[in-house]
Parts: C-alpha cells; sequence; structure tokens
C-alpha cells in the first residue's frame, strides 16, 4: 500500500517550511516514529518522524526547497502484513499539531496565573506563555510590561516548541552548542532589544583634538598619585561634560512615554560602561557636578574593581542619567553605542590617536579622538546633538574651558 | 455549484452559531449559517428569553398581590394569559429579527435548511429547494443539546410537556407536577406557583439544583414549599398513566410510594448533545461518554478544521459560554491567538428568590484541598432589600485562606443574577476580598451585600457583627 506523507501543520500559523536534511534516502527502509526529515519554518526548525513502517518509494521534495502544509513530500510504499496497520481511509497525520486534546474546561482558580483577561490575550497575541512569567504586580500579578518583557527576552532566544528535535541538533559533538540564556547575558539581551525598540536612535560622530587634554592630564598625574588614585582619560571626560549637559539639559533627560512629558534632570549621574568577564556591567558616578576629579577617578577605579569581582551593590548600578562608554581601548574608529534607558543619549569615546590635521592651513600631528553620540531623536533633534557635541569638544580643545570644567 | 465555497460553515444558529457567524463576518471570513428553525436558537426562542418574560410577568403579579402591605390598594389583579404570551412573542420576534439583521449587515449568508458534515471539508445542506453540497475550509458544530426523554415520560404536548410547551401555555394548570429540579424545572415550578398553579417537584438527587452551593438551594426550596409547593427529593417517577386530561403519576420516595394527580406534567431532566448528521463516527471526532464533542481552548475537535462550540461541547450548558466559544472559534479560524481562556463563568437561574453563582463553592474548594474562608452577609441586614421587601438570602464569598484570593461567589437573592456580574470581573481580575472591600459600592443597593460579606473575610465588617 502507498502512503502519501503530507507536510503536518507544525504549528500556529507556519504554512510552509524548507527542506533542510532528509534522514532517509529513496529506497531505504523506514521504520514508524524513525527520524525522517528536518524541516525548517520562520519560526522554528523541527525534525518530523515517520508516521509508517515501509520503502520510502518517492522523495518529492528535496533538501533546500519549500514545501507547503499540506503537501506530498515523501512516499512511502508499506508492505503487506507490516505490522503498522492502516485505517482504509488515511487522513493526513498531524504528528507535530500543536492543537492539544483535551476538553476546553474552566481553569481552576487556585492554579490560575494572576492576570488580567486583557493580559493574557496579549501573551497570546506575543506567543509567551504567560505561566512562566514572573509577574511584578501586586501580588505577583502578571502585568502586561512582563508579558512584553518576556516577548523582548524570547525573541532572542529562538524556543523551540519541541524539545527533542532540538535538543538532538545540540548534543555534544552536534553542529551546534546550546548556551542557556541566563544571568547578565540574559538581563543584557532584554536590555538592548527594548533599548532598540524604545528609542528612535540616531548616532552623531565627530572628533576632537584631544592634544590639550593630554597636556592636562600629565599635569594633574601626580596630584593624582598623591591622592593614591590613578588618574586617567574618563574622569576628566566626565568632568569636561559636565558644563555642557548643563548648557544642553535635553541630552541629560528621559522620556515619561506615559505622562507625555520630558523629564529634565538637575543632577548628573555618570554611567560608566564596563566590560567585564561576564559581560557588560555600566555602574554609576553620582554627582559628577559637585564632585573633583580626583573623586570621580576613585570612584571609577573602585566601581570597575567591584564590577569585575562581582560586588556591585544595587545602588552601584543606578539611577544614571547619562552614560560613557570608552569603545577605544580595544581598537576600532568609532561605534554606534545603544542608549541605556531611560536615558535618552550615551557618548561614545574612541581611541586617542596620533594623526594629521590641519591647522591654520598647515599639517599638524594631533592627538584625535572619534566622539559618537547615540541620542533618542524623539526627545531632540540632530541639530541640538551636533551643537551639543561641538560644545563638548570645545571644551575639551579649549585649555581655559577645560581647567574650569576640570578643576 | 450555485454557492460560493465558504471559508467557515457554522451549523447552528443559536447564542453559540449566530455570535460565532457575526464574528467571522466582521474578520472577514466567508460565513455561511445553517439553521433549520429560527435564529437565535433555544435561548432566544424556547429558552432565556421567553421564559424570563413570563417569569417577570409572574413576579409582577406576585408582588401587586402583597401589595397591600406597601399601601398599594388593588382590586384583584386579574392577568390575560392571551395579551402576556402575545407580548412575550413581540420580545422573542424583535430580538430574532435583530439577530437576522446583524448576520446579513456582517455578510453571513443564512441557510434556512437542514446540514450533514460530509468530510472534514464539505456540508451537505437540505432545504425547502433541495439538496446541495457546500465545500467548506472549516466547520463549526454549533448543534446544541436536546432535551432528553424518559421512558414512560414521552412528551405528548398535551399532559406530559417539555420547557418549550410550559412556554406556550395559556393558563396557569392547577395541579403541576414538575419531574426534574435542575434550573428549567426550578424555574417554572416558581414561575406558575405565581401564577397559581398547586406545584410538586420530584428531583432524583439528595437537592434541588444539583451541584449548587446547599445553602443556596435551601432558600429557594424554603419559599417554594413555604407557598405550598411539595418537593420529593431522591424520588423518581415509576409510573404515569393518563385518563380525561389529566395524568395519575406513582413516585418512588424515601417515605414510600406516593400517588399524585398532575393536570400537566412537566419533564425537564436533562439534555443530550445533538449531533445526529455530524458524521461523528466517520470523522472519528471525540466526544465525552455522554456524546459530548470534546474540543481543545481554541474550540477545534480532533479533526482539523472542525470546531465544537455551545452546548454540543460539554456542560455547563449557558448561552453566554457558547456565545464566547462561538467568538474565540472564529478568532481562531481567522488566524488570530484567540482561546478559551476565562477563569469565571458566571450561572444564573432565575428561580424565587434568583440563584447566581461563579468559581468554585466550599464544598469544592475542600475537594481541592485548598483552605478557604466563607463569608456571608444577609440580604435581610441591607437597607436597599428592605426597602424593596425583597430580604430573602445571602452573599457568600470563598476565598482563599493564605491571601484572601477570590475562589467563588454565591448569591441567592433579589437580582442575583445581575450582582454576580462584579464577582465575574473580579475573579478575571484575580482580585482578593480586600480588593471587592475597599472598593465603594454606592448606597443604598443591593451590591453592599457583596462588600459587606467581602468585608467580613477580610475582618473587618461594618454592618454584621463578628461572631
Amino acid at each position: 500500500m502507498t502512503y502519501e506523507f503530507k507536510l503536518p501543520d507544525i504549528g500556529e500559523g507556519v504554512s510552509e517550511g524548507e527542506i533542510l536534511k532528509w534522514m532517509v534516502r529513496e529506497g531505504e527502509q523506514v521504520n514508524e516514529d524513525q527520524p525522517l526529515v528536518e524541516v525548517m519554518t520562520d519560526k522554528v526548525n523541527v525534525q518530523i518522524p515517520s508516521p509508517r513502517t515501509g520503502t520510502v518509494a518517492r522523495i518529492s521534495v528535496k533538501e533546500g526547497e519549500i514545501a507547503k502544509v499540506g503537501q506530498t513530500i515523501v512516499v512511502i510504499e508499506e508492505k503487506g502484513g507490516q505490522p503498522a496497520p492502516m485505517p482504509a481511509n488515511p487522513q493526513p497525520v498531524p504528528t507535530q499539531s500543536a492543537e492539544p486534546r483535551q476538553m476546553s474546561t474552566i481553569a481552576s482558580p487556585f492554579s490560575a496565573v494572576l492576570a488580567a483577561p486583557a493580559t493574557r490575550r496579549l501573551a497570546r497575541e506575543l506567543e509567551v506563555d504567560i505561566a512562566t512569567v514572573k509577574g511584578t504586580g501586586p501580588q505577583g500579578r502578571v502585568t502586561d510590561q512582563d508579558v512584553q518583557s518576556a516577548a523582548a527576552g524570547s525573541r532572542v532566544v529562538t524556543k523551540p516548541p519541541e524539545d527533542k528535535p532540538a535538543e538532538q541538533a545540540h548534543r555534544a559533538g552536534g553542529p551546534e552548542e546550546l548556551i542557556p540564556l541566563r544571568g547578565l547575558r540574559r538581563t543584557i539581551a532584554e536590555r538592548m532589544l527594548k533599548s532598540s525598540l524604545a528609542s528612535a536612535t540616531v548616532t552623531h560622530v565627530d572628533e576632537a583634538d584631544v592634544t590639550e587634554l593630554i597636556v592636562l592630564r600629565e599635569a594633574l598625574k601626580s596630584s593624582a598619585e598623591k591622592r593614591g588614585v590613578k588618574l586617567t582619560f574618563l574622569p576628566l571626560i566626565v568632568k569636561a561634560l559636565v558644563p555642557s549637559l548643563k548648557e544642553f539639559p535635553y541630552v541629560n533627560s528621559s522620556m515619561d512615554e506615559q505622562g507625555g512629558n520630558i523629564i529634565l534632570k538637575k543632577y548628573y549621574n555618570f554611567g560608566i560602561a564596563t566590560d567585564t568577564e561576564q559581560g557588560l556591567i555600566v555602574p554609576v558616578v553620582k554627582d559628577a557636578d559637585r564632585k573633583d576629579v580626583f573623586s570621580i577617578a576613585g570612584e571609577i577605579e573602585q566601581l570597575a574593581t567591584k564590577s569585575r569581582s562581582g560586588q556591585l551593590g544595587l545602588d552601584d548600578v543606578r539611577g544614571s542619567t547619562f552614560t560613557i562608554t570608552n569603545v577605544g581601548s580595544i581598537g576600532g574608529l568609532f561605534a554606534t553605542p545603544i542608549i541605556n534607558q531611560p536615558e535618552v543619549a550615551i557618548l561614545g569615546t574612541a581611541r586617542i590617536e596620533k594623526r594629521p590635521v590641519v591647522r591654520d592651513g598647515k599639517v599638524e600631528v594631533r592627538d584625535m579622538m572619534y566622539l559618537s553620540l547615540s541620542f533618542d531623536h524623539r526627545v531632540f533633534d540632530g541639530a541640538y546633538a551636533a551643537r551639543f557635541t561641538t560644545s563638548v569638544i570645545e571644551t575639551l580643545q579649549d585649555t581655559k574651558k577645560l581647567l574650569s570644567a576640570v578643576l | 455549484m450555485r454557492r460560493m465555497d465558504a471559508d467557515v460553515a457554522v451549523i447552528g444558529g443559536g447564542p453559540g452559531g449566530y455570535v460565532c457567524a457575526i464574528r467571522a463576518g466582521q474578520l472577514g471570513l466567508r460565513t455561511i449559517i445553517i439553521e433549520p428553525d429560527k435564529l437565535g436558537g433555544e435561548c432566544l426562542n424556547y429558552g432565556c428569553i421567553p421564559s424570563k418574560s413570563l417569569i417577570t410577568v409572574s413576579k409582577l403579579v406576585d408582588r401587586l398581590k402583597e401589595a397591600e402591605k406597601f399601601g398599594l390598594k388593588t382590586d384583584g389583579v386579574s392577568l390575560d394569559y392571551v395579551q402576556m404570551q402575545k407580548w412575550k412573542s413581540e420580545v422573542v420576534s424583535k430580538l430574532v429579527s435583530g439577530v437576522e439583521a446583524l448576520l446579513k449587515g456582517n455578510h453571513v449568508t443564512i441557510i434556512k435548511g437542514s446540514a450533514e458534515i460530509l468530510t472534514k471539508d464539505r456540508i451537505a445542506v437540505t432545504t425547502q429547494s433541495g439538496r446541495e453540497e457546500i465545500p467548506t475550509r472549516s466547520i463549526v458544530i454549533a448543534t446544541g443539546t436536546e432535551p432528553i426523554q424518559l421512558q414512560g415520560l414521552e412528551r405528548d404536548g398535551q399532559v406530559v410537556i417539555g420547557s418549550k410547551e410550559a412556554l406556550e401555555l395559556t393558563s396557569a394548570p392547577k395541579r403541576l407536577l414538575v419531574v426534574g429540579g435542575g434550573a428549567i424545572g426550578l424555574e417554572f415550578a416558581c414561575m406558575y406557583q405565581k401564577f397559581g398553579s398547586q406545584v410538586t417537584v420530584v428531583e432524583l438527587m439528595a437537592q434541588l439544583l444539583p451541584g449548587s452551593d446547599p445553602e443556596v438551594v435551601r432558600v429557594v426550596q424554603k419559599k417554594l414549599e413555604a407557598r405550598g409547593a411539595k418537593v420529593f427529593l431522591g424520588s423518581k417517577v415509576t409510573s404515569l398513566t393518563k385518563s380525561s386530561g389529566v395524568a395519575k403519576v406513582e413516585l418512588e420516595t424515601p417515605v414510600g410510594p406516593i400517588s399524585i394527580i398532575a393536570d400537566k406534567v412537566l419533564v425537564s431532566v436533562g439534555r443530550r448533545p445533538r449531533t445526529a448528521g455530524m458524521n461523528i463516527a466517520g470523522l472519528g471526532i471525540k466526544t465525552d461518554q455522554r456524546g459530548f464533542i470534546l474540543a481543545s481552548q481554541r474550540m477545534m475537535t480532533n479533526v482539523d478544521g472542525v470546531y465544537a462550540i455551545g452546548d454540543v461541547s460539554g456542560p455547563p450548558l449557558l448561552a453566554h459560554k457558547a456565545s464566547k466559544q462561538g467568538i474565540v472559534a472564529a478568532e481562531c479560524i481567522a488566524g488570530l491567538p484567540s482561546a478559551a481562556d476565562w477563569r469565571a463563568m458566571p450561572d444564573a437561574i432565575f428561580t424565587d428568590p434568583e440563584v447566581a453563582s461563579v468559581g468554585i463553592t466550599e464544598a469544592k474548594a475542600a475537594e481541592a484541598g485548598v483552605e478557604v474562608k466563607r463569608t456571608r452577609f444577609q440580604f435581610s441586614a441591607l437597607g436597599r432589600a428592605l426597602s424593596t421587601g425583597e430580604t430573602e438570602g445571602f452573599v457568600k464569598v470563598v476565598s482563599r485562606a493564605k491571601d484572601g484570593l477570590v475562589v467563588g461567589v454565591q448569591i441567592v437573592g433579589p437580582d442575583a443574577s445581575n450582582l454576580i456580574s462584579e464577582v465575574a470581573l473580579a475573579m478575571e481580575m484575580g482580585a482578593t476580598v480586600e480588593d471587592i472591600a475597599l472598593t465603594v459600592h454606592p448606597h443604598p443597593t443591593l451590591s453592599e451585600a457583596l462588600m459587606e460579606a467581602a468585608e467580613s473575610a477580610s475582618g473587618s465588617p461594618i454592618h454584621q457583627m463578628k461572631i
């Protein structure tokens, strides 16, 4: 008897799939439940077992081709007297059907997740299993936002609905390795995606002549050493930024979407993007406008140590109003940083390099540094960003301004 | 082929089917609905709507009879049954034509005829003009239920009647025997008692309204009996003989055999799924032991593309449940991520006094092994109830002991059917008794009873002494 195996309905909304790999060849014997074919859809990869025992008579869809749900992909010739009996009228076998086969009942009021009906609907729309979402509302109630965060998180991890086939690909020695998304990586993943979705980000790039800054750092080095701190460029840049942030208050702000307001912040807490073994951490130097450069240097040093040894407290990482990320220490011209929410701007400082520049009609060798400011275009515009950056560059390049900012 | 192929063929035009078809039409699906009788189904034509019309009249009659207490003098009350029936029919036909207009307005093709399922994508429809086959992408079975017939108690439409005939009576039977003390039987028992019938109720189980909270049922039974009805629990009919327009019925009761003469015998002993022509066996559609079709949370049966909603998909047999399931089915067919995921399915019974409930009872909580608190508030202590002269009954709140989560509320009393919706919302939102207690309820209203019962549970009742 001939059995035509049609591509089953793999899951919600999947109408077609690419045949990735046939596990059997034409003419081969295949047993019921033996892996038959691997199919890739826009959502998941699934391995489909054979619903029948017999001989593979014909493979109708080749590897790399697209098959529609319901299309015959393989013909299996069943031998008479095979142990697997065949119904008189073969129906397409929904091997992987997502349809649960139980009666619809009312959820027990005891076991149910605490969430409003509209939140439950949102979870379905975003394909989030609400039972797995941790609620942050009163008494652990799952809020719309919790569902949205969970959805944002799961978009980073492609979660296959069927664990078994995926596991096989990821088994030791397999072509893929499975790294569970946990801890800091998961947090970063969620935050970064959330930020890219939340802001209308534009990156403005310029370069600063930091020759004067190097001179100043050299001049202050010994004073710093006396106080027991190592003076890097970072605390100097922090101090140099404060006057410009005061002049351009929208850069040091956040957006209150619900209330429809922009909140200008009259305090200057700097997030310092720090690379650690586990990943990116952003400790915060608070009230930089009211601290001298040496205190800031000391704090940055301390925070960096704490970051790397995993000893940061919650207070060390929250409340920043503007973030600096030094992307230059490893290499690259400049980067386009992602905004640290709920801030509206982040400054990337690149490597300091000697470059030929034109000064008064002559080529001179100066110490140059690219600055890239990523900002939320919802809050201010490109011209404002350019003026802010220009103001920062003026401070860095002008000895007087630099001194008055830093000291 | 005269008609275009359909995306959805809805079989049955009741509160499940017609709502499903409207939603499907709204979602742009090519929808047909097949109904052999009138649109609106049992609910609109032979159930909820006509019965509530008559019950309203019966209550009015009853209130007028006691009106002297309020100082209202009437020169005797008389009821024109013909006019009452005419008014009831007007209410029904107004709603039925409304349903038809909504279906047409949403581009649903209405076919008056009976349907058979041939395969999972083909149905046959028999109308006055003949039989035709219609290919369809999906099928929604919304055929509902029909009354169970008991051997020896077959309806004859004259002496032995069902709920359908009970709604058409043009006079109150002098002696009415109600076989089956469920929701339908008791509603009629209370109604005809008000119209003047001498009522007897026979129920096989040990309590009326089986499954309901016993304390609640006691209030209804007490009132029924106080007004002269006889109630036989744990009893059954052993024989029925008809002669000269009356029935002689023999009962087997816990106190021995009893013989009763009745002018009408209303049989309401439950309903069974109506699945004839649905090709259940041929398609291998799974059902439970009683023949109710099993459906998933998306209302789909085990056969791809074949859905089942409403009564035919199993109890509770409620019009509002059918409608919600119809919406879910239509949305799923349209590819939307809809699901029957409600937490609370309220239930209202229009006895006297009314009974309404949502969630679970104390007994069910005990079965589940969960520690609950149970608090009550009597309507007799409520200003509004006193001022309307309807003081029977209470509100009972069942909440989880450890955190006050509302898991069930039972109400017996005036307007219970309207009061229960607040609890349904509370349960859907996962509210606690504190949430209800802290919500301001307007004074003077019956809804204050729920607030008071919730206050008791959260430990600070104002109008109730703590025991």
